[in-house]
């Protein structure tokens, strides 16, 4: 006992023993976001890096509410794909975890495998399957629709529902832990005390997923902040998010500072909103005392 | 007095998928009464509970409760309330709202639920402080105090205890189980106790209902369960007992006469009193508890008695046990009560004797 409550930073071996994962942090997270804080305060000119040490291109980005509509746009993308992923994966994660107990591998392996497989291909596959002369159509004009009835190609809602399908696993999963750490006594009890299905649902099932659903949209929210598959390929890149700016600001324009504010812009801005949440809905205790 | 039973259960079936959980059980329980169910894990006593709670549907049979027919009733509609193993109470819920849940969901109004509260925290003697704290935080004995809160709150016809003392250590099981004593003595509620320990059992319950694969055995009283078992996996399920082989030659009115076997009995007959009626001729067995055995002299003149030598001795306190084999190989338990000088030493040839009032001749069965 007395050994721990001594220990402080001072102790040298317990800096020795920090020093690998310290050093890994440093190098791995810390630097390049030092870096790219330095950057912000550089310009580019002919292509070329200048060490000027100004702030033109923070000035440039709080003056052109062009970069702040996107960034909004995506937040509210990010946001919708959080709630519609959580809204499918409940039920999904829900009956794996108490109705189809004897499918339940198999089910798994069959989401597993859907989710490992390369997001490109998949989003890829969605643009065959909703283009004008795609699968999608073609079905629907067979059982007599009218023809291109499915023409919601290059808008946002194919870029949300690309952005759906591809996180959609993460709901899955982090409410199917949730949901089957969920002691059975529990319902039963509450059957016991008088609840029918419904009530049972809303006062012990949902409010013990509590610190599933919130796992599930932090990990869905970060994730969605940061596609830019999604909207270049079936959004057809009209009307880009944040992360398709920032790749096209480093890559067409050549311009670095501008890319690594508009980098640290998305990060600082998602990051609070996490907090923020996290402090509005008391989930750093999972949502209930110890 | 004669009241209809408050819990009626007729030749209730089982069947989880070839598994014959449940063969044909008919119990019925008196109002006010407190019944134990005691068994071997398995042997189908905490299935029978979730019957009666209606978690669980019947292959075929009936439960009344309160002269009511059960079949369709879901747990939630039923007048029962049940105790969990391991509590089942909610971690997202204060004290004082998972206590008042049962109430909350028949729409009382909260002050009501509030006034309840307080009540069934007297009851269970529970500190007011608690009501706002998380059950998390509650020991394992306040834990028990809170779930049994939940149960009674909404006054139920029929509580049901899951074995909810198992979890705990000797010391606070001895506190809580004198506390459902009291309380079953307070409130008149009937209370159904599924347990595997017979000492507790034997403790609380005014009837013990034995049970084993899927069937009851017996259902008696504690000195009946103890001293007339009905088969002989009773009578070593609780605690431990002397089996003795014999083969009753006649029944007659007053007395039965037998032939021992592996031990002496000069007139070889007993009062038919001492007899189960379920023997009638044939093999059977004489059921003598270890503490009723004694050491006797050699030539001093007793009942039945038999010759060993001692093999073990187990000192607990306050009785000592004493383990001795007779010549055919017969293992035999003998308690005394304990002494500082041990009257017996290991390796000691013995003579050991009891009365003929202390036995109990059952019929043979797969022990």
């Amino acid at each position: 006992m007395d050994q721990l409550v001594n220990r402080s930073w001072r102790d040298p071996e317990l800096l020795l023993k920090a020093l690998p994962s310290v050093l890994l942090q440093t190098l791995g997270f810390a630097a390049p976001l030092a870096m790219t804080f330095i950057l912000t305060f550089q310009r580019t000119r002919d292509f070329q890096l200048r060490w000027t040490w100004d702030l033109a291109t923070w000035a440039d980005v709080f003056s052109k509410p062009h970069y702040w509509t996107i960034l909004g746009h995506t937040l509210f993308m990010a946001a919708a794909c959080v709630a519609a992923c959580i809204l499918l994966a409940f039920p999904i994660a829900y009956g794996l975890a108490t109705r189809f107990r004897t499918l339940e591998s198999e089910i798994k392996i069959l989401i597993t495998f859907a989710f490992i497989t390369d997001a490109t291909l998949k989003t890829f596959g969605w643009v065959l399957f909703l283009d004008k002369k795609g699968a999608a159509n073609y079905l629907l004009e067979r059982l007599g629709f009218p023809p291109e009835a499915v023409s919601f190609l290059f808008t946002d809602w194919a870029t949300l529902l690309g952005m759906i399908y591809n996180l959609l696993p993460f709901a899955i999963f982090t409410l199917y832990i949730s949901i089957s750490n969920i002691d059975r006594n529990l319902i039963l009890a509450a059957y016991d005390a008088g609840a029918g299905k419904w009530r049972a649902h809303w006062e012990v099932t949902l409010p013990l997923c509590k610190p599933g659903i919130w796992a599930g949209s932090v990990l869905i929210f970060l994730l969605g902040v940061g596609v830019f598959l999604e909207p270049k390929v079936l959004g057809g890149g009209t009307s880009p998010m944040s992360a398709e700016l920032i790749r096209q600001t480093f890559e067409t324009r050549v311009n670095w500072p501008l890319g690594a504010a508009l980098t640290l812009v998305l990060m600082v801005v998602s990051v609070f909103i996490v907090l923020l949440f996290t402090r509005v809905l008391n989930m750093k205790r999972g949502g209930f005392g110890a | 007095m004669t009241s209809a039973p408050i819990l009626d259960i007729r030749d209730i079936h089982k069947d989880y998928g070839g598994y014959h959980a449940l063969k044909g059980v008919s119990l019925s329980v008196r109002r006010g009464e407190f019944i134990a169910l005691v068994g071997p894990s398995g042997c189908g006593k905490t299935t029978l509970l979730k019957h009666i709670a209606g978690f669980e549907d019947a292959s075929s049979g009936s439960i009344s409760i309160d002269g009511r027919d059960m079949a369709g009733v879901p747990a939630a509609q039923r007048p029962t309330s049940m105790v969990f193993q391991k509590l089942a109470l909610f971690p997202h819920m204060t004290v004082a709202r998972n206590i008042g849940f049962p109430l909350k969901l028949r729409k009382a109004a909260p002050t009501e639920i509030d006034a309840r509260v307080k009540e069934m925290i007297t009851l269970m003697e529970l500190k007011p402080v608690y009501l706002e704290r998380f059950p998390g935080a509650l020991s394992g004995g306040e834990q028990q105090r809170v779930a049994l809160a939940r149960s009674m709150i909404s006054s139920p016809k029929l509580l049901l205890l899951d074995e909810p003392l198992s979890a705990l250590d000797v010391k606070l099981k001895k506190v809580l189980q004198s506390e459902l004593k009291r309380l079953h003595r307070s409130v008149g509620v009937t209370f159904v106790h599924v347990t595997h320990d017979l000492e507790e059992a034997m403790m609380l319950a005014d009837r013990i209902c034995v049970m084993r694969s899927g069937e009851i055995l017996q259902l008696g009283e504690p000195t009946d369960i103890y001293y007339r078992p009905a088969h002989p996996f009773v009578a070593g399920f609780i605690g431990e007992t002397n089996l003795f082989p014999v083969t009753v030659l006649s029944r007659g009115k007053q007395t039965v006469s037998y032939r021992a076997d592996g031990f002496s009995d000069d007139s070889q007959t007993l009062p038919t009193g001492l007899v189960s009626d379920a023997v009638t001729r044939g093999a059977a067995l004489m059921n003598v508890r270890p503490e009723l055995i004694r050491r006797v002299g050699p030539r001093e003149k007793v009942d039945c008695s038999v010759k060993a030598t001692v093999t073990e001795i187990f000192v607990r306190g306050g009785t000592v046990q004493y383990r001795a084999q007779t010549p055919d190989g017969r293992d035999l338990a003998v308690e005394i009560r304990g002494t500082s000088e041990l009257p017996m030493q290991v390796g000691e040839s013995v003579r050991l004797g009891w009365d003929k009032k202390d036995i109990w001749v059952l019929p043979p069965g797969e022990a």
